[in-house]
């Protein structure tokens, strides 16, 4: 708010600076009437005043001069010396009159030059006065100017100080809200103060609270412990006992087992004893068994001997069985041979017969004949093999020499065909020059039969000799005629000579053309035929691609360059992507390995997991809490429960009645201190509107009088009570005394 | 009076590049909406060429595209771009499965100063335009009927095809041109400003 302030008054300063240094000047008008009052009036006023005083000063002087002469004159007689004196003076006065005439004159003319100069003063004032006048004018205007803007600048002013009264208020308003902010903002912190305090007090009542629960659950520590001392006790003593009952167990499974042993041992005599009973008839039985082994040795001898017989005989046989065998072996062998030997000399009979057949008359058949004769066969066959392959090869080339030579027929053929074409062509076009020919010829003809009549119808004008003129006329047509006639026997020739150039032409033409440069130009023809047609497949295909690219718009891409911003929502989307991708891969592997963990453990006990022993954990404090609370209930219930016996106890032995409710229908049972029999009670309901009413029993049918004299008359629980209780006591200390 | 009335109907090249940058705007909104790029609930309706046009409101796509068209008008201010490429792709994969390729033609005007190509003008009504640029958002909005559908998460990139002496931007980068494989590509209607003509072509993939 200081700041505020300040800066408030900084700028009313800074305004009134403003102010005064836009505030007209006050002008001064001084100048003028101090020119007036110093010139104009005060100089000639002083001048007139100093005039009057030399004036009066004169006149007093003549004055007193004339009242001294007069008092002289009326004072004293006229003497010698004072005649002198007087003319004296007189003369002196008279001088004086003229100087003073002088001085006047002087003065006179001094006042005209002074009026003059006052006069041309005054016109030169006139003037300043008009200038004046005119720069008044002008000043005033300059004065309504400046008024204008004076007021211009107060009304800014005003406005100015009502913003500043505004800006005032606002902020006047500001600190108002912010005094009030602070304020609510200070009853806020002493309303926190407060909580906080109030917190304080709770916390350490609580914490007292919890004193008080430590210092118990101290004791029951304590207790606790010496319960533990005692159990450990226990325990040890317990131990002990386990130990010597244990080293009982064992001495007594020791003495079972030498028991055990000991049975044994009797039952292995029992035995024992059956053994030597046994052994002995053995022994008895001795000398018949000796004689029994002599018998049976000599036995076994024999039998020995019988075996080794039997054993030689064996051999024997087997030895004749081998024999046999190969014996019979060696006889089918000999039957094969023989019908082998027959075959074979059946082959050689034939072998013979061939050699015979195949070798020469004279010479003697043997192998060896028969194999030269073979060798020379195959030699000859040898050679005719060679020459067949020569003929094979010759016939081959002859074969491609044919197909060439077709080739080149079905060419030539071609050639001819196409010379055949030609030639009609060139057959075609001598018909028609011929029939032009023709036509030539015939106008020809034509023109010397015209030329023939016109030599005749000469003649004919010859022998006539008709008029000159005529005469003259078909002289000059004949020269005519003639001309005509001779240009076109030159034209004939000429046509003439021409088809004869062209026929040999023709001829001359027709010869080489036909080989090679007609071949040439065919198959110069053809490539550029297949070339065209290539080009023009190609052509379409570039064409149906142009368009599709066109339509792609992604042709002459060379021209131009792709830019994308570098920052562009594809960009991060892929690596949003890819991070989303990194943690999820993270979280499977994170998981994958809680599931191994987790499978792993629930293999291993089902029970010892680490959630089911936070589970333990958490039961077991859970349980622990139950039992303080539980215990805490119970101690609250046998406290109640103490006051309650206590308090009932009380109002027993002060009011005399028991009171006791009987089930749960607020039933109640009221007996008295001094009832005479635990039977004599009284019982009382209490209804829904809170009255209670006096229920029907033996022991109240007893008391009808006290009932009706009391709860019917005064409907007074209490004081029927008090009476019951007043009588009940008499009788009873009645009956004591 | 003639004077007045040979300046009413004059639109430069920079006013054209103004327009097609305006076109530009809305249609890449409109194409992410009607492609469902970014979800429905991220956009906002907007009135524009007699059309209810609907706008995203995602500021990084506001300010991708602000940034972007602000560098196009630069360019088509100068007659610089070939097309502007517009490339729908498959945010896990990569692969380009739409572009929307918007080119640019430049034509001669019917200006008084045809000699310089900076001051070329065109007398085209600014309401024809409109109503041409209208027809093609509408054609827009039409081609969801015929595209395949976006079944992935999709993301989008605008490629700017200059000439060759362009000088790269800060915050720009020169990449390559995509290819779409088994594509099929719809010439939609064109537009043009008088001083350039704008061909809205839709190259999808073919689905298989």
């Amino acid at each position: 708010m200081d700041e505020i302030r300040s800066s408030l008054d900084n700028i009313m300063a800074r305004f009134n600076d403003s102010i005064t240094h836009s505030a007209p000047k006050k002008l001064v008008f001084d100048r003028l009437s101090m020119s007036f009052n110093d010139d104009s009036v005060t100089v000639p006023k002083k001048r007139r005043l100093n005039d009057n005083d030399s004036l009066n000063g004169s006149l007093n002087i003549s004055l007193n001069a004339s009242n001294t002469s007069l008092n002289n004159s009326f004072n004293d007689p006229a003497g010698p010396w004072q005649t002198r004196k007087l003319r004296a003076d007189l003369i002196e006065t008279k001088a004086i009159v003229t100087q003073l005439q002088e001085q006047l004159a002087v003065q006179a003319k001094d006042h005209a030059a002074a009026v003059a100069h006052a006069e041309a003063k005054a016109d030169a004032l006139k003037e300043q006065c008009d200038y004046t006048s005119a720069k008044l004018l002008e000043m005033e205007k300059h004065l309504q100017v400046t008024r204008k803007r004076e007021h211009n600048a107060r009304q800014e002013v005003n406005r100015v100080l009502a913003e500043v009264e505004e800006q005032k208020l606002k902020y006047e308003t500001a600190l108002g809200a912010a005094e009030q902010e602070k304020s609510q903002l200070e009853d806020d912190a002493r309303e926190v103060q407060h909580c906080i305090s109030n917190e304080l007090s709770e916390y350490k009542r609580q914490s007292e609270r919890l004193q008080l629960e430590l210092e118990a659950t101290k004791n029951e520590l304590a207790r606790i412990r010496r319960r533990h001392d005692e159990y450990k006790a226990n325990s040890a003593s317990y131990d002990k006992l386990q130990m010597d009952f244990e080293l009982q167990q064992q001495t007594l499974d020791t003495a079972n087992a030498r028991i055990k042993e000991l049975e044994f041992e009797i039952e292995s005599y029992s035995d024992w004893k059956e053994v030597t009973k046994t052994s002995q008839a053995r022994l008895l039985s001795v000398p018949e068994l000796q004689a029994e082994v002599v018998r049976l040795r000599a036995h076994n001898k024999h039998l020995n001997t019988l075996i080794g017989d039997k054993l030689l005989l064996e051999e024997k046989v087997h030895d004749y069985k081998t024999r046999l065998d190969r014996e019979e072996g060696a006889r089918a062998e000999a039957a094969a041979l023989q019908v082998k030997l027959t075959h074979v000399e059946l082959e050689l009979k034939e072998w013979i017969k061939v050699a015979q057949d195949h070798c020469l008359a004279n010479t003697l058949v043997s192998p060896l004949a028969l194999r030269t004769r073979i060798e020379q066969l195959l030699q000859d066959d040898i050679v005719r093999v060679a020459e067949k392959g020569n003929s094979d090869a010759e016939t081959k080339k002859l074969q491609s020499a044919l197909l060439e030579l077709q080739q080149q027929c079905a060419v030539y053929l071609k050639n001819i065909e196409d010379m055949n074409v030609v030639l009609k062509r060139h057959k075609s076009f001598r018909e028609r020059l011929q029939r032009k020919l023709l036509i030539v010829c015939k106008e020809r003809d034509f023109y010397k039969q015209l030329l023939e009549n016109f030599d005749k119808d000469m003649t004919m004008t010859n022998a006539s000799t008709a008029e000159m003129t005529n005469d003259m006329q078909v002289r000059c047509r004949v020269e005519v005629l003639e001309r005509t006639l001779t240009g076109y026997k030159e034209m004939c020739s000429t046509l003439e000579r021409e088809m004869q150039n062209m026929r040999q032409q023709e001829s001359l033409s027709e010869l080489p053309v036909n080989e090679n440069g007609y071949d040439g130009v065919k198959k110069e023809l053809d490539t550029l035929r297949l070339e065209n047609d290539r080009l023009r497949r190609r052509k379409d295909e570039l064409e149906l691609e142009l368009e599709h690219r066109c339509l792609r718009g992604d042709f002459n891409m060379g021209n131009y360059k792709v830019l994308h911003m570098s920052e562009n929502p594809a960009n991060e989307a892929y690596e949003a992507t890819k991070n989303v991708m990194e943690k999820l891969q993270a979280e499977i592997e994170r998981l994958k390995r809680r599931n191994k963990k987790l499978e792993d453990e629930s293999e291993q006990t089902q029970t010892n997991s680490g959630g089911l022993t936070m589970n333990f954990k958490e039961l077991n404090q859970l349980r622990a809490e139950l039992e303080s609370a539980n215990g805490r209930l119970k101690k609250a219930k046998d406290c109640f429960k103490a006051a309650r016996n206590e308090f009932r106890d009380v109002c027993y032995m002060l009011l005399g009645y028991r009171i006791d409710r009987v089930g749960s229908n607020s039933h109640y049972r009221i007996s008295s201190m001094y009832a005479e029999s635990p039977d004599d009670y009284l019982s009382i309901s209490v209804n829904e509107s809170n009255c209670l009413a006096l229920l029907e029993s033996p022991y109240s049918q007893t008391l009808k009088p006290a009932i009706d004299q009391q709860l019917a008359a005064n409907n007074s629980f209490p004081a029927f009570f008090a009476g019951l209780t007043l009588e009940l006591f008499q009788r009873a200390t009645v009956t004591i005394t | 009076m003639s004077t007045a009335q040979a300046t009413k109907n004059c639109i430069t090249l920079k006013g054209s590049a103004q327009i097609i940058v305006e076109y530009l705007k809305y249609g890449i909104n409109s194409i992410l909406f009607q492609r469902g790029i970014y979800p429905a609930e991220n956009f906002d309706n907007t009135q524009q060429y007699g059309l209810t046009i609907l706008m995203s409101k995602d500021p990084k796509i506001v300010s991708f595209l602000q940034n972007v068209l602000t560098q196009t008008e630069e360019w088509l201010a100068k007659n610089m771009i070939n097309k502007i490429s517009m490339v729908i792709t498959n945010a896990h994969t990569k692969e380009v499965l739409e572009c929307w390729d918007f080119k640019m033609q430049a034509e001669a005007g019917d200006g008084v100063e045809a000699g310089d190509p900076t001051k070329q003008t065109s007398s085209k009504q600014l309401s024809r335009i409109q109503n041409e640029i209208r027809d093609v958002m509408r054609q827009i909005s039409a081609t969801v009927s015929y595209l395949p559908l976006l079944d992935c998460i999709c993301t989008f990139d605008v490629m700017i095809h200059t000439l060759q002496n362009t000088e790269i931007p800060a915050q720009w980068n020169e990449t390559g041109a995509v290819f779409i494989q088994n594509a099929q590509a719809v010439q939609l209607r064109s537009f043009s400003t008088g001083l350039q003509k704008v061909d809205t072509v839709v190259n999808y993939k073919m689905s298989s």
